[in-house]
């Protein structure tokens, strides 16, 4: 893989849904490119963009549709292809970790055999390598006494352990993508920037293109080197993560500004006056 | 209004027992708004329960409007203290409309004027008369989040107790709902004890806050000590630090704090 080349192209996506009153259209016409690189994906609840990173791996519900000019990792177009490519690289290639870790990892199974059995699937590891592979990713993640939590039941760890212990099964097989929707919303702030470091080493040491999808505008500036603002399913406008300040658009200019600051004091809030013609116009 | 003295907080026993709250002291004035912000498990919602008597046991004392309360809680002390808590989708009653869920506080009290209660509160929290048979499924979290405020209101009580009324919400609908709280805290001249673990949002609403971790109270802020981003003690200026975004360079010195 060429690194000029970007990781995954998206033209013009379209996600839908069929519901007993009528198609409803979560993504409407989203394109976007991602290379080496922290891409954020910010907007409020039901701008799409989750469904957007769902989209990617194939895992929109059964009710949903997927429509793309264009769709592509690494140059493999992942709308035509075949579930088995898809299966290859799912898991593999590109990983996805969710928001809660109380829903998705295995409540009867041990931390440590979980993160162990992601490896040994992937990598078609033997039992040992793959629980020494898992024991390792456990101190990578910055678990101090990998040994211990290896033995433990989900509900043993507390939420910030349990999004560690979900990034090292995302991250034991090296994927080349990794889609993170939401994935310290759970998490009390110093961890959640503990956490963002780990997903900054993995972007920097191993070149891994990472979306990082959130509510919090703040953050995301903070943090990535790209941000993608949305709204109603479509893109309001991208920007260099540096200058979010200087944004154009009347909709991220209103979240910034109805965001209470810690630095100025305010009497009342200004509060959001969502414009029809957002939900239209081309995009800027 | 709200004295609390060596509030203790402690669950379980022997070796197991947790400290969820360890000796915490402060006070509220009458239309006073204090906020308590904190990590997970740093107790402070443990204290707003103990006030509702949703926690009945403690050791200390908790004074409201001058009386030590018991760990029963009298009907004029619930109708004059009320609370909205934090996700309004688990705090409204499914199967219930909105004017069912406005009408049991009434009920309760054996309140009069029912139906002119109902309407009144609808109208104080901004939303119209058509919203009134509503149920909270077809309804938004922001308008879920106002019948909360709304349900609290209609007892007309002194103080509320606000347990992280808006991390539920998108930050457009968080403004709506906070600007709300304020104007209703302007007329009225209520009494806000609010719990967030957000410094902004307390910041916003509250004169002074309480920074609490692992069950103590680390300090006490004024909002121009909050705003001037000058804590006393490390653990809020690393907290402070956390909020104001990613930094690779900051994460990398964080410490655990006891």
């Amino acid at each position: 893989m060429t690194p000029e080349k970007p990781l995954v192209e998206v033209e013009d996506l379209h996600v839908s849904f069929r519901t007993p009153h009528g198609r409803v259209e979560a993504v409407r016409g989203v394109s976007f490119t991602l290379g080496r690189e922290r891409l954020g994906i910010v907007g409020e609840s039901g701008s799409g963009k989750s469904q957007t990173g769902r989209a990617i791996l194939g895992l929109t519900a059964r009710n949903g549709r997927i429509d793309a000019k264009r769709m592509t990792f690494d140059g493999i177009d992942i709308l035509k292809a075949s579930p088995r490519t898809l299966r290859k690289i799912r898991g593999a290639r590109i990983s996805m970790i969710m928001q809660d870790p109380r829903f998705s990892l295995n409540p009867v199974v041990k931390v440590g055999e979980q993160i162990a059995e992601a490896y040994a699937i992937h990598a078609k590891a033997s039992r040992r390598v793959s629980r020494r592979r898992a024991l390792e990713m456990l101190e990578t993640v910055q678990i101090r006494d990998p040994e211990k939590v290896f033995h433990l039941y989900p509900h043993q760890v507390s939420g910030g352990m349990g999004q560690r212990v979900m990034i090292a099964m995302m991250l034991i097989p090296e994927p080349d993508v990794l889609i993170a929707d939401e994935p310290t919303s759970a998490l009390d702030v110093t961890v959640q920037m503990q956490v963002l470091a780990l997903l900054d080493d993995m972007v920097r040491d191993r070149g891994m293109g990472l979306v990082l999808i959130s509510h919090d505008l703040h953050l995301v500036a903070s943090f990535c080197d790209r941000v993608i603002v949305m709204y109603g399913g479509r893109i309001m406008e991208v920007l260099e993560a540096g200058r979010l300040h200087e944004a154009q658009h009347p909709y991220t200019r209103g979240l910034l500004e109805c965001l209470p600051s810690l630095d100025r004091r305010q009497e009342m809030l200004p509060v959001l006056d969502r414009d029809p013609a957002w939900m239209t116009e081309a995009r800027r | 209004m709200i004295e609390i003295e060596n509030l203790s907080i402690t669950f379980g026993e022997g070796a197991s027992a947790v400290h969820a709250v360890r000796n915490v002291s402060f006070s509220v004035a009458e239309g006073e708004s204090y906020g308590l912000v904190g990590e997970s498990g740093s107790g402070k919602s443990t204290i707003l329960r103990a006030i509702a008597r949703i926690n009945p046991t403690w050791s200390g004392t908790i004074r409201v409007n001058g009386r030590t309360l018991s760990s029963k809680r009298s009907k004029a002390e619930a109708r004059a203290m009320q609370m909205v808590f934090q996700d309004p989708y688990g705090a409204l009653h499914p199967r219930h409309t909105v004017d069912a869920i406005l009408r049991e506080p009434l009920e309760i009290h054996g309140l009069r004027d029912r139906d002119a209660r109902i309407l009144g509160a609808l109208r104080d929290v901004g939303l119209g008369p058509e919203f009134r048979f509503r149920y909270p499924h077809q309804i938004s979290g922001g308008q879920r989040q106002r019948i909360a405020v709304a349900r609290a209101l209609i007892l007309e009580p002194e103080i509320l107790l606000l347990d992280e009324p808006t991390s539920a919400l998108d930050v457009s609908v968080q403004a709506e709902i906070l600007n709300l709280l304020k104007r209703l805290q302007q007329d009225r001249g209520l009494t806000y004890l609010m719990v967030s673990h957000n410094l902004a949002v307390v910041a916003h609403l509250c004169g002074r806050v309480a920074v609490m971790n692992r069950g103590r109270m680390v300090e006490e802020l004024t909002e121009e000590t909050l705003r001037a981003h000058a804590p006393a003690e490390p653990y809020t200026a690393q907290l402070m630090s956390a909020t104001e975004g990613y930094d690779r360079e900051a994460v990398r010195g964080y410490r655990t704090f006891d």
